[in-house]
């Protein structure tokens, strides 16, 4: 009779506190509308897997369909590496041409990841987990979920609902913390951004001499860039528009929906309900800090040597985050906001591209550099 | 190069962070900034052309 009401006797508070966190990411995905795509299959996903018995993981020796998706997609890095062609594929890299100087913002703002990972270790973590908590400040899930999977598998689940929820919440984090870097006059300058069409043949060669680049600088990083790039190259090449429109699309939402469900399985309430986790989630947000913290004093910076006609709206530093293209926006409505009428989109998409290519760049070094110092 | 590295196998786990981040922003500044070498040199060449 025991074994009948199994599923009743084998609850425990965890689980309920699993179910709790699960249905605030669905809350949060359906009610506020953060990252719906990733937060609700996450939330939905850690249901099924702190259920009694958790027969979707694993059961009697039988791989269940959620750990067969694990160990296929995320354990394998497969899933991060098909989104990165997807996302590849949505990006214009046009901006950036025009402007390439706006490339360091890409640069400046992922101080974000080497700033937490330095306090990742004063809170007593080793220096990989450090290293793939400090990802989350790349604001970009792949990049995070390929880094702690090599690093710190236990923490993948919380590393990646970190990154995705914070990415959702820029239009909250960023603001109040560029309003206290910047001056009201400083949020008020313009840019000009000058109109000319890029040739054909720069955007094809880009992704190809970008990827080349990135594999003899950080060989470790090429799966990444590279597949980023493969995308980027159907997208410019012009004669693959359906294979194009596939990766933007079709290929896109069925990995985000494979994904999210997935990184929902790593949620179980044995490795999530710790301290870590409550500590990786508070470090997840002073990363998105320190990016936009960065990145603004960088644009300060280089406005030391500018001519006064010349200078650069600090506010586009913040942008050099990899969350495209939602920072961007933040960043001009905040523009718009100062001021009517002032336009700075364009350079703010210019420095978010970039930050994407930053981000990646990044987790490339610390992929490269921490094997070789850790113990 | 070598011998950083080797100090920093045997140093505390937040100095070997801060020589992690000394390289890895270095590294990311010169990778964007040959990218960014690369754009003004096309640039110029696509400009040039479309001047011929």
């Amino acid at each position: 009779m025991q074994d009948v009401f199994i599923g009743f006797t084998s609850i425990t508070w965890q689980m309920c506190v699993m179910y709790a966190v699960g249905a605030a990411l669905i809350w949060l995905a359906i009610k506020k509308e953060y990252e719906p795509m990733l937060l609700l299959p996450i939330g939905f996903g850690a249901i099924l897997v702190n259920l009694p018995l958790s027969v979707v993981w694993e059961h009697e020796g039988t791989a269940g369909f959620l750990k067969i998706l694990y160990d296929g997609g995320i354990a394998n890095e497969l899933f991060p590496i098909l989104i990165f062609i997807a996302v590849g594929a949505m990006i214009d890299f046009g901006p950036l041409f025009k402007s390439p100087y706006m490339i360091f913002f890409g640069a400046a703002a992922q101080f974000g990841i080497f700033a937490t990972m330095i306090i990742a270790t004063l809170l007593g973590f080793d220096l990989k987990t450090a290293a793939s908590i400090g990802i989350i400040g790349a604001a970009d899930g792949p990049t995070a979920i390929y880094v702690a999977n090599k690093f710190a598998k236990d923490f993948i689940g919380p590393i990646s609902v970190a990154a995705y929820s914070y990415m959702s919440m820029v239009p909250l984090i960023q603001p109040p913390v560029i309003k206290a870097l910047t001056t009201k006059e400083e949020r008020r300058i313009h840019m000009v951004y000058h109109e000319a069409n890029v040739p054909k043949w720069l955007k094809i060669c880009f992704p190809i001499v970008v990827t080349m680049i990135a594999g003899f600088v950080a060989p470790i990083s090429v799966p990444l860039i590279g597949s980023l790039m493969f995308g980027n190259l159907i997208r410019e090449s012009g004669v693959l528009e359906r294979l194009s429109k596939t990766a933007q699309n079709e290929l896109a939402y069925l990995v985000t929906l494979l994904l999210g469900i997935t990184i929902g399985s790593s949620m179980r309430a044995d490795k999530f309900l710790n301290v870590q986790t409550l500590l990786i989630l508070v470090m997840g947000l002073v990363a998105f800090v320190f990016d936009t913290v960065g990145g603004v004093l960088f644009a300060k910076f280089i406005n030391l040597f500018l001519p006064k006609d010349k200078k650069i709206n600090p506010m586009i530093g913040a942008c050099g985050i990899s969350a495209f293209p939602m920072s961007a926006r933040v960043i001009q409505k905040m523009a718009n906001d100062e001021e009517k009428g002032n336009i700075i989109l364009m350079q703010a998409i210019s420095a978010n591209v970039s930050g994407q290519i930053g981000s990646i760049i990044a987790g490339g070094m610390i992929l490269a550099f921490v094997p070789l110092i850790a113990r | 190069m070598d011998s950083i590295i080797e100090t920093l196998k045997y140093s505390g786990t937040t100095a070997q962070a801060i020589g992690v981040s000394i390289f890895g922003l270095i590294g990311v500044f010169a990778t964007l900034g040959l990218f960014f070498v690369l754009i003004l040199a096309a640039n110029k060449v696509g400009g040039k052309k479309r001047g011929d």
